[in-house]
């Protein structure tokens, strides 16, 4: 977290981060690079590099996509997730160099600008065989571009996280067109099966990652709570747990209607607040409260749980809502208050008191 | 891990429980990024044996002639049958473009038509599989050496051979011969298509069943260019049927796009007579 916007605000882990990745990039570079140029003496270079980058940019597009439902997966890959932007960033600036490149080589030095000729030379658009690929790969380098040109907190802020998300979430799109563009082009000239089975199982990896964290997901989603009728102290409250549920500084998630909420034990209360990280839309409920803050997982955000503001000088606001404790069980309202607003949260009985109570 | 570990990036230092576990995910990444380099690097289709002689200007001494494009014509010893074993070096211009304009320029300037002279050209060349092509350009021959002498009559081997159908693939011989890697295929398509309507001089690429290919200059009917048609049909398997005329070491395919048609990529190979192996097929 920074109070000003800053190019990059570097720490520790994000050099490393950065460090590791650009050894990554440069020893795949080299080795294909190297690879091809002893196993083809007559081939060139600007040829092996687009092929490069080309291959680096689908790999790292992979890793991309890998991350978010490995994180749900497993909390142990988040140190992966926590500076994916600039992982994002690099697989971008190696996507544009393989089609700075192939657009210049294919379609520079001609008679047609070269961004003209791309879509005015091949046109049998109705052609499976013949399909002019590269326009594809042009379509995904432009959504490409706009991620990576909006991948800074000054445009998550200034375009609001929902439009940022939404704007973000075309990866999938980016992500389509580069299959497409690898299976109408390369694919199609190379005649070793190894690539079309590489980029399948590539594919299937990724789709079969998003189902299981999706499954993981909704089994959260369908948690059924009915709401309190019969007495009038708790109306529009449902009960979701028992008390001694909760351990300390962590905190459980209750889907209930459209709301996600995050019910945190913080010494001998409970908070709830929105499950929702202001900054990308992290799940609170699964951070800690680390110095008296709730702390999201996936980049450190920190919210006060008595009134879901950021410490000062911060300014991220989330609801809260309304917990009450009867008889050892935890009873909350699922409608939310205003973001920042102060609740009292729910004091936890002594051990004894509760169980004093339960057993009348 | 223990249960207590929280991992935040902007912290000094990661817990040990994730560090371990990162640090094995990191060491199965680098091997299957070196897996893949291995695998995607040494599976690619080997690359052609084209040279293209880039930055390096050689002259050339040849006869300009413009049919059906623009050539230079280096006649060598006669053969047993008293013709000329002429060597001819198609030209092609500088970026995707023919070489028309370069020589027209050059006539311009040496205020006469170069047509059946002999000159001396400067420029790149560029080969393979036995042909030799030459990239001029206006910049390497401001002081075009000419001899305005006439040039004896020689007898070049110049016959009409029978009408013919031939399968290949269209392609743009300044990519094919040596500028590009590949110069032919799918992915080589856009570029063939924009040599070509550029002015370079379309190209069939006919291969037997053993590999071997044979290659074909495509022109009109009236044996003038046609390469705007062609685009259609560029970078594309496609079977021909044209006139051949044998020039010298080229063959000339005189034909019109309506002889032109698709045909599946796996009609490019197969046992017959696919390649005209020049005049012993031609005579008969």
């Amino acid at each position: 977290m920074s109070v000003g916007y800053l190019a990059v605000g570097w720490n520790r882990q994000k050099k490393i981060y950065d460090a590791l990745l650009f050894c990554f990039c440069v020893v795949y570079l080299l080795s294909f690079i190297a690879i091809t140029a002893i196993s083809n003496p007559d081939y060139t270079f600007e040829t092996a590099l687009i092929r490069s980058t080309a291959t680096l940019a689908t790999l790292l597009l992979h890793v991309i996509l890998a991350i978010g439902p490995l994180c749900r997966i497993n909390k142990k890959f988040l140190p992966l997730l926590y500076n994916r932007r600039h992982l994002g960033v690099t697989m971008f600036c190696i996507a544009l160099t393989h089609g700075a490149f192939s657009i210049f080589q294919f379609h520079g030095l001609s008679n047609t600008n070269p961004f003209v000729s791309l879509f005015i030379s091949n046109t049998q658009f109705n052609s499976v065989s013949q399909f002019p690929f590269q326009s594809l790969g042009f379509f995904a380098l432009v959504i490409l571009f706009l991620m990576a040109i909006t991948s800074h907190d000054f445009w998550l802020h200034n375009l609001s996280p929902r439009v940022w998300k939404t704007l973000h979430m075309f990866v999938y799109l980016a992500y389509l067109l580069i299959i497409l563009h690898v299976l109408l082009g390369a694919i199609q000239y190379e005649t070793n099966p190894a690539f079309f089975i590489i980029i399948l199982a590539g594919a299937f990896s990724i789709i079969s990652l998003h189902l299981i964290a999706g499954f993981k997901e909704v089994k959260k989603d369908n948690q059924n709570f009915s709401v309190e009728t019969a007495k009038e102290s708790l109306a529009g409250f449902v009960e979701v747990a028992s008390v001694d549920e909760f351990e300390e500084a962590r905190a459980k998630i209750f889907c209930i209607g459209a709301e996600r909420i995050a019910l945190y034990r913080h010494g001998n209360k409970l908070y709830a607040i929105h499950n929702f990280c202001k900054h990308q839309g992290g799940p609170l409920g699964e951070g800690k409260i680390i110095d008296g803050c709730i702390t999201c997982p996936w980049h450190g955000y920190q919210y006060l749980p008595h009134n879901g503001q950021s410490p000062p000088p911060f300014t991220e606001k989330v609801s809260t809502y309304a917990v009450k404790i009867v008889t050892g069980k935890v009873w909350l309202n699922p409608v939310p208050f205003p973001e920042g607003t102060e609740q009292a949260g729910a004091e936890i009985p002594f051990e004894k008191e509760l169980h004093i109570k339960t057993d009348e | 891990m223990n249960k207590e570990d929280f991992y935040i990036g902007w912290q000094h230092a990661a817990p040990a429980g994730f560090v371990k576990h990162i640090k094995k995910v990191l060491i199965a990444l680098l091997l299957m990024i070196l897996s893949l380099a291995v695998v995607l690097g040494l599976n690619q289709k080997k690359f052609d044996t084209g040279n293209f002689e880039f930055g390096k200007i050689t002259e050339v001494k040849g006869i300009y002639s413009n049919n059906p494009i623009p050539l230079l014509k280096i006649p060598g010893e006669k053969d047993l049958s008293g013709n000329y074993s002429t060597i001819t070096i198609p030209l092609i211009g500088f970026g995707k473009f023919g070489a028309q304009t370069v020589m027209e320029n050059l006539e311009k300037k040496a205020g006469i038509s170069l047509l059946d002279k002999e000159i001396v050209l400067k420029g790149t060349l560029l080969y393979n599989d036995g042909k030799l092509l030459m990239q001029v350009e206006e910049k390497d021959n401001y002081n075009l050496k000419l001899n305005n002498k006439s040039i004896p009559e020689r007898r070049h081997i110049q016959e009409d051979s029978v009408s013919t159908e031939l399968k290949g693939e269209i392609v743009d011989p300044k990519c094919f011969f040596g500028v590009m890697k590949p110069g032919e295929g799918k992915v080589h398509k856009d570029c063939a298509i924009r040599c070509i309507l550029g002015g370079i001089p379309p190209v069939l690429r006919v291969r037997d069943q053993y590999g071997n290919s044979s290659y074909y200059i495509i022109a009109g009917k009236d044996g003038k260019p046609i390469n705007k048609q062609l685009k259609s049909f560029i970078g594309e398997p496609v079977s021909v049927a044209a006139r051949v005329v044998i020039q010298d070491d080229w063959k000339i395919l005189l034909t019109e796009p309506a002889n032109i048609r698709y045909i599946s990529r796996r009609e490019l190979v197969y046992s017959g007579s696919q390649t005209i192996s020049c005049t012993d097929y031609c005579k008969q």
